[in-house]
């Protein structure tokens, strides 16, 4: 899923890719003319201070190799390989440019890119074309820079003079400041543009290209991005622990048990009440660990048997191994926790896995299931469902939304009406919403329509406008849409990880489980009429479903929940 | 035969309590060292474990929560392997250590019984009509395990001047040392939260942390089955 970068353009790298192993692909043809592509490794000062880092064709690699040329391959005219997390501390910036060698002028130059491949995926590209530039001889395709965490900067900034006045400006001269984002105008990319995680948990098919096909060959093992790459929020695996098959399947050997409380354990083990000290706390008949055993289970002084080795329930010999899969092995029964989140006492500790995420951007997933806005980042307020605040810190007012809007959306489809309240002030605010998943979705100048009842909140710049999808068998008589349009950012809920399809000629959802579309898509209500409706038990005839017809690049996002 | 399902066996016991999953509580139980838990919470046991539902002592101090009806607690002694689970509402372990947490009843699952615990009405909200707003304070040395519906936020107050608001229906638990109080609605027209139009947060202030789940379904799900 690459996404499309308009000069200005910056992004996290870890949004884009959880990869620091990154291949950067320029492609840069113009009749008669040959380029040199070249990466400055900036400073602080934005000076090149280290002419190592000046990787050219004269010197393709840094010292210690973070930054490598690779050559053209792939369509691309030439192409970089860098490894974000070798590159030295004093490294902050990587300036990728083209120069003309030669005579020539840059809006001479054919429709090209800069793309950035991550593990044979292209995740980021900037399409550039000679139209942009004038009498420029030089240009400045696109920057990694450190700001607490590499980020990628579509710059396209262009530059008189050639390779040598370019030398001249990241050693000696002030550097210049990067051009302000410019209001993009880019097709919708549908990732979250905050996501804490690297990964997107709702990715959309990329939209069509705005650059002019270029015929150019894919990454090695890049596909096109038609269909979304499965979400990994069915990567986690389900289980803490790692199943731990005793070697060969034997029966354990004698050793301490994971319940067995060894009279003097060498290091005492943290937290859970063996240590002398702690004895006190505990009442009467607990932990003692007194020479002669207490009796019942098992503390004698010498070898220390336990859960497992109890004739009572012990491991008799028919009984599967495996079934308490970690007895053989474990050293000391209450010792280094496994992997759940306690590598420390106390609450702190234990709810550290569960600590908010720094602030920095207007929307935050904290995480899957939660979302925070900063309402001091961008300035505008914020319309939310009512009752999706679940937390807010800081001097946020809350208020009602004018009936104007909710008035429209009276009589949705469960009847209830949607009601939403204005966040405004300084703060920062939680939303969420009976443990749906939440996703956020910045609209760069584009529309989506979303469901009425999966909206959460949006930044109030959106324009919105309600639709009603009529059709006979809606539950209700009608289907509440919300058309959004605009910059900003909206953020949609769905009950469990979505599925988000591409249109084709033949795409069908139901209404009851759709949760939003590309405003491209056009909705024809189809009312299911099939001879054998009947098999389907409790299918009273009455399901409607929407068939949805658009463009390729389109899509429709289904929850996996009828509401 | 079972290859799909091997996956989920029980990991080695390492601590007095631990999440199997994210859903669920496994408790290494032990003669001597009961536990208190939520009375309906237990799915899975193995070995020798008994229960005593609503035990007087319990009932002295859990006799103001909710109305009536006995103590929603049992208290669970013996020997064995205990699996707790609440709905599928996720579950947070939390080794005390000497520290001490406020907990909203309905989000308690279970705890340790020798800890020093007690029930309080939360001060300085008079009218908090329904459900839990008895919460449970819990101090000492030993475990507490906590469920939340999702993945839970934990929120720094930071002790800064401006206080933080919470859902008192999206409420989990909090340090007891902060400042609680009932916020009503800002402006007569809005209306946050849901059910009665009444609009209320709790707002704390001072040093502390507060864990807020991400859902405003704060039934009490193990009461409700009865």
């Amino acid at each position: 899923m690459a996404r499309e970068f308009q000069r200005g353009h910056k992004a996290k790298i870890s949004d884009l890719t959880a990869g620091t192993d990154l291949y950067v692909g320029v492609q840069i043809t113009g009749p008669g003319l040959t380029f040199d592509i070249s990466c400055f490794g900036l400073d602080a000062d934005e000076r090149l201070s280290d002419d190592r880092y000046f990787v050219f064709f004269n010197q393709p690699k840094s010292p210690e190799e973070s930054i490598q040329l690779l050559g053209a391959q792939s369509g691309d005219t030439e192409s970089f390989r860098v490894t974000l997390d070798r590159i030295p501390a004093q490294i902050q910036k990587l300036s990728f440019t083209a120069t003309i060698d030669g005579a020539g002028q840059m809006s001479q130059i054919a429709p090209g890119y800069l793309r950035v491949v991550a593990g044979g995926e292209e995740v980021a590209r900037y399409a550039f074309s000679g139209a942009e530039f004038s009498t420029e001889r030089a240009v400045m395709l696109g920057d990694f820079y450190l700001k607490d965490v590499w980020r990628f900067a579509a710059v396209g900034q262009g530059f008189d003079g050639g390779l040598d006045a370019l030398l001249k400006n990241f050693g000696g001269e002030v550097a210049e400041e990067e051009p302000a984002a410019p209001q993009p105008g880019a097709a919708p990319s549908f990732a979250p543009p905050a996501q804490a995680t690297p990964a997107p948990a709702f990715g959309a098919p990329s939209a069509p290209a705005p650059a002019p096909a270029q015929g150019f060959a894919p990454p090695p093992g890049a596909t096109p991005p038609v269909h979304t790459p499965a979400p990994p929020v069915h990567a986690a695996p389900t289980i803490v622990g790692p199943l731990h098959t005793p070697p060969g399947g034997t029966v354990p050997p004698p050793g301490p048990a994971p319940y067995a409380q060894p009279p003097g354990p060498p290091g005492p083990p943290p937290g859970y009440g063996q240590q002398p000290g702690q004895t006190a706390h505990m009442p009467p008949g607990y932990g003692q660990q007194a020479p002669s055993a207490p009796p019942g289970y098992g503390q004698p002084p010498t070898a220390p048997p336990g859960y497992g080795q109890q004739p009572q329930y012990g491991q008799i010999p028919g009984q599967a191994p495996g079934q308490y899969p970690g007895q053989p092995g474990a050293p000391s029964p209450y010792g280094a926790p496994q992997s759940a989140p306690q590598g420390g006492a106390g609450v702190a500790a234990a709810l550290s896995a569960f600590k908010e995420t720094p602030t920095g951007q207007r929307w935050t997933p904290q995480n899957k299931k939660l979302i925070r806005v900063d309402l001091g980042i961008g300035g505008q307020p914020v319309l939310a469902r009512q009752g999706s605040m679940v937390l807010y810190q800081g001097k946020v007012d809350f208020s009602y939304k004018g009936a104007g809007f909710a008035g429209r959306i009276v009589g949705n489809a469960t009847g209830q009406e949607m009601q939403l309240m204005r966040c405004t002030g300084q703060g920062q605010v939680f939303f969420a919403e009976n443990a749906t998943q939440v996703h956020p979705i910045e609209l760069q100048g584009d529309a989506i329509c979303v469901s009425a009842e999966n909206v959460l909140a949006f930044d109030e710049s959106l324009q919105y406008e309600v639709r009603r999808i009529e059709g006979h068998g809606i539950p209700g008589g009608a289907l509440f849409t919300m058309q959004f349009q605009g910059t900003g950012t909206i953020v949609v809920k769905t009950h469990g990880a979505p599925v988000v399809l591409p249109v084709t000629p033949t795409t069908f959802a139901d209404c009851n489980a759709v949760v939003a579309w590309s405003a491209a898509a056009q909705v024809i209500v189809s009312s299911q009429v099939r001879m054998r409706r009947n098999a389907y038990a409790g299918d009273t005839g009455e399901s409607v479903n929407l068939q949805f017809r658009a463009a390729p690049g389109n899509f429709v996002v289904v929850q996996p929940y009828e509401v | 035969m079972n290859q799909p399902l091997a996956g989920f066996a029980p990991a080695p016991v390492t601590a007095r309590m631990e999440n199997h999953g994210n859903h669920m509580l496994k408790v290494a139980m032990q003669t001597g060292n009961d536990l208190l838990a939520r009375v309906g919470s237990m799915v899975a046991y193995e070995g020798f474990v008994q229960y005593e539902p609503n035990p007087p002592a319990v009932r002295q101090i859990a006799r103001d929560w909710m109305t009536g009806e006995g103590a929603p607690l049992m208290k669970c002694s013996g020997d064995g392997l205990l699996y707790l689970a609440d709905y599928g509402a996720n579950v947070v372990v939390i080794n005390l250590n000497g520290d001490a947490i406020s907990v909203n009843a309905t989000n308690l699952l279970a705890f340790d019984a020798h800890l020093t615990w007690g029930v309080e009405r939360v001060k300085g909200l008079a009218k908090f009509a329904g459900q839990g707003l008895w919460n449970t304070k819990i101090s000492g040395q030993g475990w507490v395990a906590l469920t939340s519906r999702g993945k839970p936020i934990v929120v720094d107050c930071g002790g800064g001047e401006d206080e933080t608001y919470v859902d008192p229906d999206a409420l989990v638990a909090w340090s007891p040392n902060l400042k609680v109080k009932g916020k009503r609605s800002f402006k007569a027209q809005s209306l946050i939260g849901r059910g009665s139009g009444e609009a209320f947060q709790m707002a704390f202030s001072g040093q502390g942390i507060v864990v807020v789940q991400p859902s405003e379904d704060s039934t009490d799900r193990l009461r409700v089955r009865g």
